[in-house]
């Protein structure tokens, strides 16, 4: 039988979430929370969604996210970041950010202003492109992974969001289809 | 008045259409900003002279107040004051080289400009873009207030008031206020307002960015707002000097005109005004009170005041110079905004050292004396001789610059050399066209070819469903 999206998907439920308004801090703790209860076997959670007083989701924040925080949440750095989009080398950038880093200041100090700020400044916000209906045929879901290209879709029921389908999940299910099929020939 | 209302709401949806991606809405922006009712007020006209060729089509447009030179086509368009020079287009017969190729021309290059909406704009130089050498198109798009489009071909992009796309073919992009563009090819970009980009991939890349917050005192773009701060203020004080030589059907010339040197019948001078050699005075430019030495050259919507230039300056478009002095060969960059004071009131005036490069887009505004070095090059907002030393550099030094350098907000990729030489080379370009080597026999430029021009204009209709488009009017010769 086909597998279906929602077949694979992580629900909504064992996700870390939190409101709109909530600081950075906040998230990395409702993050580590969410991964602390998550089943040790499978792969962890890498995103916590920010959800608006309706609970409804408006925003993603993943783990990239926070570390851009760190970037934008410290002056001296933070307009180095505008300056990528416009055609500077990789190594002249990285050579910027090197002299205009705050000198002696520690990696542990570069958190806390960070810590504080609001999670909708950071996080990314959802394409069309980024939902998925939960009878979606994987193959479909693939395709549209791919296209994005994305690391996990939103699974919807009616216009509700219902759970996240990780690429990681996908791939892991792409394992265990070779392997079966190994096996199936060995027999 | 229905058909151009309708004409506005196309031209907005299909920009938006473009600007989809960027999530960017045109109409709140411009909500309220030009009254339609205003562009039935001011007449269009058109240049005619034996040096320029001629193919005006204008088609179910409104061209109220807009100067049309050289071929073009305006079609669901609305052009409020704005200035379309066709006279550097490419000729039948002229090749166009783009990195290794060199490409014929096989007919004379036009201007086709189709669904915008220009505001006060200069579209001036000819189309930089390999795949379309003959058509220099404006599509789609909207610009405001004293944006210049220059040599730049433009589909679906929105222009916010005095910045500057320079030999750059830009497509579904927002050029913030006061930002100039000088990039090759650019798509999808949404430029923030006072940012200053110019860059030859695998060559170099210079940029420089203005702080927001002293920025708005100059300019500041709110959507749905006219555009506020020190320039437009500026440019509002002379509108009625403008208006009288608009409204002035034979204007008589009381500045002595070298016959070598050419001065607009639609530029506004005041006082005492000297005029040497090769000089070129565009119109909209206003001169109050100024010397130009032989081949310097005032170009579209600069204003200079109580200033010297030496020989061969350039005064790019829309640049302002008030109370200063400019040694020989001084460049001052499209919208530069350079002011001094009155000596007899706080011996204060800006001196500007011969050779130098005042990047496009520069503001200096002092109150207390400056001198710039000969050979420096300048950028950013200088308000004093700290900010001088933070925003320049000498050339010298900058030419050995071979890899990267950075200072204040600036920050610059690649080889100096090469970066000086491209703007030498740029501004060798401009004298030449504008005729300023010109020695009798040869060299004719702008400054020549532009001399003895008439000039004639049309009328939309002047009420009902119509009100406000022009018929369809072809001109050809």
């Amino acid at each position: 039988m086909n597998q279906l999206v929602k077949d694979l998907m992580v629900p909504i439920s064992e996700y870390a979430t939190v409101s709109k308004g909530a600081t950075l801090y906040e998230a990395v703790l409702a993050l580590e929370k969410a991964q602390e209860k998550y089943d040790q076997t499978k792969t962890q959670h890498r995103a916590v969604l920010v959800m608006d007083k309706q609970n409804k989701i408006v925003g993603k924040l993943s783990q990239l996210n926070v570390l851009r925080a760190l970037e934008s949440g410290n002056e001296g750095t933070d307009h180095i970041g505008e300056i990528e989009k416009f055609g500077f080398s990789t190594k002249f950038v990285a050579n910027l950010r090197e002299r205009s880093r705050l000198k002696d200041i520690s990696f542990r100090k570069m958190c806390i202003k960070p810590a504080g700020m609001k999670v909708e400044k950071f996080m990314k916000t959802l394409s069309e492109n980024q939902y998925v209906e939960e009878n979606t045929s994987l193959d479909v879901a693939i395709y549209q992974l791919m296209a994005g290209p994305y690391l996990s879709l939103m699974v919807v029921r009616d216009q509700d969001a219902v759970g996240i389908l990780r690429l990681t999940d996908i791939f892991l299910a792409v394992v265990d289809a070779m392997k079966a099929n190994k096996a199936n020939k060995a027999k | 008045m229905i058909a151009l209302e309708k004409l506005y709401d196309r031209i907005i949806q299909r920009t938006n259409i473009n600007l989809r991606e960027l999530k960017f809405d045109v109409s709140p922006q411009i909500e309220g900003l030009i009254p339609l009712r205003q562009l039935t007020k001011f007449y269009a006209f058109y240049g005619i002279s034996p040096n320029h060729p001629i193919d005006f089509q204008f088609r179910h447009s409104n061209l109220s107040g807009s100067y049309f030179l050289g071929k073009c086509k305006v079609t669901n368009s609305l052009l409020y004051k704005s200035d379309i020079r066709g006279d550097e287009l490419k000729k039948e017969g002229d090749s166009f080289r783009f990195g290794n190729f060199i490409i014929p021309i096989n007919g004379d290059e036009s201007m086709d400009i189709q669904n915008s909406l220009l505001v006060k704009t200069l579209v001036h130089n000819f189309s930089h873009d390999p795949e379309t050498p003959d058509i220099f198109y404006i599509r789609d798009t909207v610009s405001l207030h004293f944006a210049n489009i220059h040599g730049s071909p433009s589909r679906g992009c929105f222009l916010e008031p005095f910045s500057t796309v320079d030999l750059t073919t830009m497509k579904d992009c927002v050029i913030g206020a006061y930002s100039y563009v000088q990039a090759g090819e650019i798509s999808r970009l949404n430029i923030k307002p006072g940012t200053v980009w110019v860059r030859v991939p695998d060559n170099f890349n210079f940029m420089y960015q203005f702080p927001s917050e002293q920025l708005k005192e100059y300019i500041q773009f709110n959507k749905g707002e006219n555009p506020k701060g020190l320039f437009m203020d500026f440019v509002n004080a002379r509108k009625g000097d403008f208006q009288r030589v608009f409204e002035t059907v034979n204007k008589e010339q009381t500045v002595v005109v070298p016959d070598s040197a050419s001065l607009d019948r639609y530029a506004v001078t005041k006082s005492e005004n000297h005029i040497n050699e090769n000089v070129l005075v565009s119109q909209r430019a206003f001169l109050q009170n100024v010397w130009l030495g032989k081949g310097a050259n005032a170009q579209e919507n600069s204003i200079i005041i109580n200033s010297r230039l030496e020989r061969y300056n350039v005064t790019a478009h829309g640049a302002k110079i008030i109370e200063a002095d400019l040694g020989e060969k001084v460049f001052v960059g499209f919208n530069s905004f350079l002011r001094g004071q009155p000596n007899e009131k706080s011996n204060s005036r800006l001196t500007v050292g011969k050779g130098s490069i005042i990047m496009p887009h520069t503001i200096i505004d002092i109150d207390e004396q400056l001198k710039i070095p000969d050979d420096t090059l300048v950028w950013g907002l200088i308000r004093n001789k700290k900010e001088l030393e933070q925003n320049s550099v000498s050339i010298t030094e900058f030419e050995k610059v071979d890899s990267g350098y950075s200072k204040g907000d600036m920050v610059f990729e690649g080889n100096g050399a090469n970066f000086v030489a491209a703007f030498r080379d740029r501004i060798n370009h401009i004298l030449e066209a504008n005729g300023a080597f010109f020695d009798g026999k040869k060299n004719r430029g702008h400054a020549q070819k532009n001399q003895n021009m008439s000039f004639n204009t049309i009328q939309p209709y002047p009420e009902g469903d119509l009100e406000g488009l022009y018929p369809t009017i072809i001109i050809q010769p």
